[in-house]
């Protein structure tokens, strides 16, 4: 067995290549290997959803992924969501306006999130939102203004131009 | 500035000046340090609740590659005190004889990696002699129980006031007794009724996201810098001087954003492993706990509590005797101040002529219980609003009359000696009742539907809490905050800074909140008891004014002008219709270089010997909640329809923000209400990770949330502002237990709510 991998995948457009442990987590290559610290590791158990990345654009729990599995694919942070002027994403305009955060360590996940869905479905129920946030885990705000944070990013995407 | 005037940032729904940093993933927490030369250690932790250390042989630890250092109680020296704790010095670094929970820390190892040292981990062989535990307060407290400590540990007992007293180790594993009374206990005999009532409350973990964690290095081999996750660095770094023997002007503590800690994250956690490992080591070591490691070091306090209250016929409440027990696991840490603060506040906002408590710490073998949101209010709201209801019911009185007719009056004291109440009580009663339709509820009852009221309260603000704050302002127009309040996600960087901004006539953006550093930050006790606005706000508004005075004297003597005609407006000044830029003034007067302008600011509550706990309050915190459930009598499940949260901001500088706070705080009240608990198995805690044990998430919100901040205007804060965050928590339980009352007739007195007690109550009928 060989202890290390290499790999060879874009992280917010760039492409990346890295000989890694074979042990090494998503969330410890995306955090060490390229330096991009906005998703946190928290539960380590892929619950709270913390570090919560995009995978070939789907949403998945980064602390509990291995690296290698992200090999020959596109990972998406939040870093990697602004312009290249950094404008914000209206995801990320949204949760900045509604103050819908507060001890940010699980709003880059939230943020990732809200990204997935709005991707998929960019009218999002009231009830959609929901059952999609109870994938993470936020203990500060009670989820209301995340919800209506969502809500607003959504009414904003779609009133703006398409992105 | 003109008081009168309107107000151009307090009280505006602005972006959070942490904003920008949190939703692009740039805002900087302790575990997100990585420093040249980094170790990166992990700790052994006891797979048994009560045990001698017989011997611990590390040796095959040492000798993994990569480990560079292995920590255990044999391996610190005289050069270290190697306890601390708050009021009782009883936690070690490393266990030194005993271990005392399932968690309890044995050993440290500092590694290349994370990886390496927790291989090392499993190679330390400890030796243990297992003794009998104490798994709960009954056991602890029983005859012949085995005791945690055979000897007191070292302690002290802060001077109290009128009416309080404390004493160390009062019987074996009570290592802190809070004691209160004020009136004479005859005044039971007159009393029409007196009613007895048991209730208990469980055990909650905090759940902060952000692991205990700390980054430390030694400099010149004398002096420490640590970077740490944590609430109150000044009184961290006293507590290292003590441990490391060092002058504090030795130790520099570093606080970036913290992750989350509604009180966790108090005092010594991370950071003695972390700084005797990089000594040892001589690299720079990182020390951050996993989340199912959070589980075994810090917890709220499971609770049992005896009230005794007196009441007359007309339902005028007369007296009230509590005991309270408190489950403060294996160490003290904050606990005596939680029974100082239990015991404070069992009586609630209510009119009696006699109080007395006692609050005991009841040491067992479980997990160390500390600061919790609510810090012991959460317990005494839970059973004195449940006590309420009961009383009111067995009265034949409305809930709600019952307790308008005895809250204290706007401005009455709470006990003698004590400040005046500073929010009208009976309006934040009657506003959220009428909000969850109290007074139609009987209208058109629905089976197994109900509604219930409750209103938490506790002193805010912490007791003899002194703060300073520092402001800068270049020749510019910049503005420099130096305060010590830590940003933990209650928005006090934002807040803190939109009073410097409005106070200087200067834009909210202009204001930079410095990092915050014991070496350069001014003093501060600690980001906790809702203080932020209510304290060092006041020292924060008094720099600021001190520093506006100072520019308009400055610029009056330029101009040959009387400051009072002056006004400083965006680092103009502003005489008549003329706006004159401050900076060319101040270069004109210091030369090229330019100046900066500089005042200090301080609050302290005065030290008062007929306050009970030697200051009287720094303001109220309320918390007023009603809820709209129903029950499956099936099942015994509770859906809350409407949950309604208010708290009284006094002036909300931010209303999102105390917003937020309301929300967050009652959301997690529905956690300990419904479901969230902390399982022990006998001393093994069954539910020690974020799959097993469960927080409420976004589809537990009810259907119906809403929260009402009020803004009564009474606070002691800037402009009228009193603090928040803890109010909101802790009416949520007893509103829902009363509303199930109103359902069924049935009174549930033990938290959570969850299914199986709560159907095991409904069959059993009361």
């Amino acid at each position: 067995m060989s202890d290390t991998v290499s790999i060879t995948c874009t992280v917010n457009g760039e492409p990346v290549a890295a000989e890694v442990p074979t042990s090494t987590t998503l969330a410890d290559f995306i955090r060490e290997a390229c330096g991009l610290t906005g998703a946190k590791i928290a539960c380590g158990h892929a619950v709270c959803g913390a570090c919560t990345v995009h995978l070939d654009g789907v949403p998945v729990a980064s602390c509990s992924a291995y690296a290698f599995e992200a090999d020959g694919s596109e990972i998406r942070t939040v870093e990697g969501l602004e312009d290249a002027d950094g404008e914000l994403d209206p995801v990320q305009a949204a949760f900045a306006d509604l103050s819908a955060f507060q001890c940010g360590y699980c709003t880059s996940g939230m943020i990732m999130l809200t990204r997935a869905l709005l991707d998929r479905d960019p009218n999002p129920s009231g009830e959609t939102i929901r059952k999609w946030l109870n994938s993470n885990i936020c203990r500060c705000t009670g989820y209301e203004l995340i919800v209506e944070a969502v809500a607003k990013a959504a009414e904003a995407a779609n009133a703006g131009p398409m992105r | 500035m003109n008081e009168s005037a309107r107000l151009d940032v307090v009280g505006r729904p602005a972006r959070r000046k942490d904003a920008r940093g949190k939703v692009r993933g740039k805002a900087g927490y302790t575990t997100d340090i990585s420093l040249p030369g980094m170790l990166h250690a992990k700790a052994l932790r006891s797979a048994i609740a009560h045990a001698r250390l017989a011997g611990i042989d590390a040796s095959a630890a040492r000798a993994l590659p990569g480990v560079h250092a292995v920590l255990t109680g044999d391996g610190i020296g005289d050069d270290i005190a190697p306890t601390y704790g708050y009021f009782i010095k009883d936690q070690p670094i490393v266990a030194l004889d005993k271990v005392r929970y399932r968690g309890d820390t044995v050993a440290a190892v500092a590694a290349e990696t994370e990886a390496i040292a927790d291989a090392a981990l499993r190679l330390i062989e400890v030796e243990y002699e297992e003794l009998p535990p104490a798994a709960s307060i009954e056991e602890a407290l029983a005859d012949g129980a085995a005791e945690l400590f055979e000897e007191a540990p070292m302690g002290i007992v802060p001077a109290y006031g009128a009416g309080a007293s404390a004493e160390l180790r009062p019987r074996p594993n009570v290592c802190y007794r809070f004691n209160y009374e004020t009136g004479s206990p005859d005044v039971f005999e007159t009393c029409d009724h007196v009613f007895e009532d048991v209730f208990h409350f469980s055990r909650m973990h905090h759940f902060h996201l952000e692991p205990f964690a700390a980054v430390a290095q030694w400099l010149d081999g004398d002096r420490i810098e640590v970077s740490t996750s944590c609430q109150n660095p000044f009184a961290l770094r006293k507590e290292l001087g003590r441990v490391f023997k060092l002058p504090e002007n030795n130790i520099s503590v570093r606080v970036p954003f913290v992750g989350g800690g509604y009180g966790s994250k108090n005092n010594c956690k991370a950071e003695p492993i972390a700084i005797l490992l990089a000594r040892m080591t001589g690299r720079p070591v990182r020390f951050a706990l996993t989340h199912d490691e959070n589980f075994l070091t810090n917890t709220q306090h499971a609770a049992i509590l005896k009230l005794k209250t007196g009441v007359m016929n007309d339902g005028t409440l007369v007296a009230r005797d509590s005991e309270i027990f408190l489950d403060s696991g294996a160490y003290s840490d904050a606990s005596p101040l939680v029974a100082e603060k239990a015991g404070y506040r069992i009586p609630g906002p209510y009119r009696y002529r006699h109080i007395r408590t006692s609050c005991d710490c009841v040491m067992t073998n479980t997990a160390p219980a500390g600061p919790f949101r609510g810090f012991g209010g959460t317990q005494t709201s839970w059973a004195c609003e449940s006590q309420m209801d009961m009383i009111a019911d067995r009265l034949g009185m409305d809930p709600l009359e019952f307790r308008l007719k005895n809250l204290i009056d706007l401005g009455e004291p709470f006990v003698p000696g004590e400040s005046g109440m500073d929010s009208d009580l009976r309006e934040g009663l009657e506003l959220v009742a009428r909000e969850i339709g109290y007074h139609d509820r009987k209208k058109n009852p629905l089976p197994n539907r109900g509604v219930g009221l409750a209103l938490g309260f506790k002193d805010g603000g912490g007791v003899n809490k002194p703060a300073q704050a520092r402001i800068k302002v270049s020749t510019f127009g910049d503005i420099f905050l130096h305060c010590g309040t830590v940003e933990i996600g209650q928005g006090a960087h934002s807040a803190l800074s939109a009073v410097v901004a409005e106070i200087l006539g200067a834009p909210a953006g202009r204001v930079r909140y410095m990092p915050i550093d014991t070496d350069h930050t001014p003093f501060d006790q600690g980001t906790n008891a809702s203080s932020a606005i209510s304290v060092m706000g006041q020292a924060v508004e008094r720099a600021a004014r001190s520093l506006r005075a100072q520019v308009l004297d400055f610029a009056a003597d330029c101009l040959g002008a009387e400051p009072q005609d002056l006004d400083l407006e965006d680092w103009h000044i502003r005489k008549g219709n003329e706006a004159l830029p401050l900076a060319p003034m101040i270069m004109g007067h210091f030369g090229g270089t330019g100046w900066e302008f500089t005042a200090d600011g301080f609050h302290k509550a005065e030290t008062d010997h007929s306050a009970p706990l030697e200051t009287q309050c720094v303001f109220w915190e309320l918390g007023w909640g009603a809820a709209d459930i129903e029950v499956d009598p099936d099942t015994g499940l509770i859906t809350v329809h409407k949950l309604v949260v208010s708290g009284d901001a006094g002036r909300a500088i931010n209303p999102l923000v105390c917003r937020g706070q309301d929300e967050g705080a009652a959301v997690m009240g529905l956690g300990q209400a419904l479901f969230e608990e902390m399982v022990y198995d006998g001393t093994r805690l069954i539910n020690g990770n974020a799959l097993a044990y469960r927080v409420p998430m976004a589809q537990d919100l009810p259907a119906e949330f809403v929260s009402i901040t009020q803004e009564q205007g009474h606070g002691p804060g800037p402009f009228g502002a009193k603090g928040m965050g803890e109010g909101g928590m802790l009416p949520i339980a007893p509103a829902i237990a009363n509303a199930l009352f109103d359902a069924t007739g049935v009174r549930v007195a033990a938290l959570p709510l969850s299914p199986p007690r709560v159907k095991a109550a409904l069959e059993k009928g009361f």
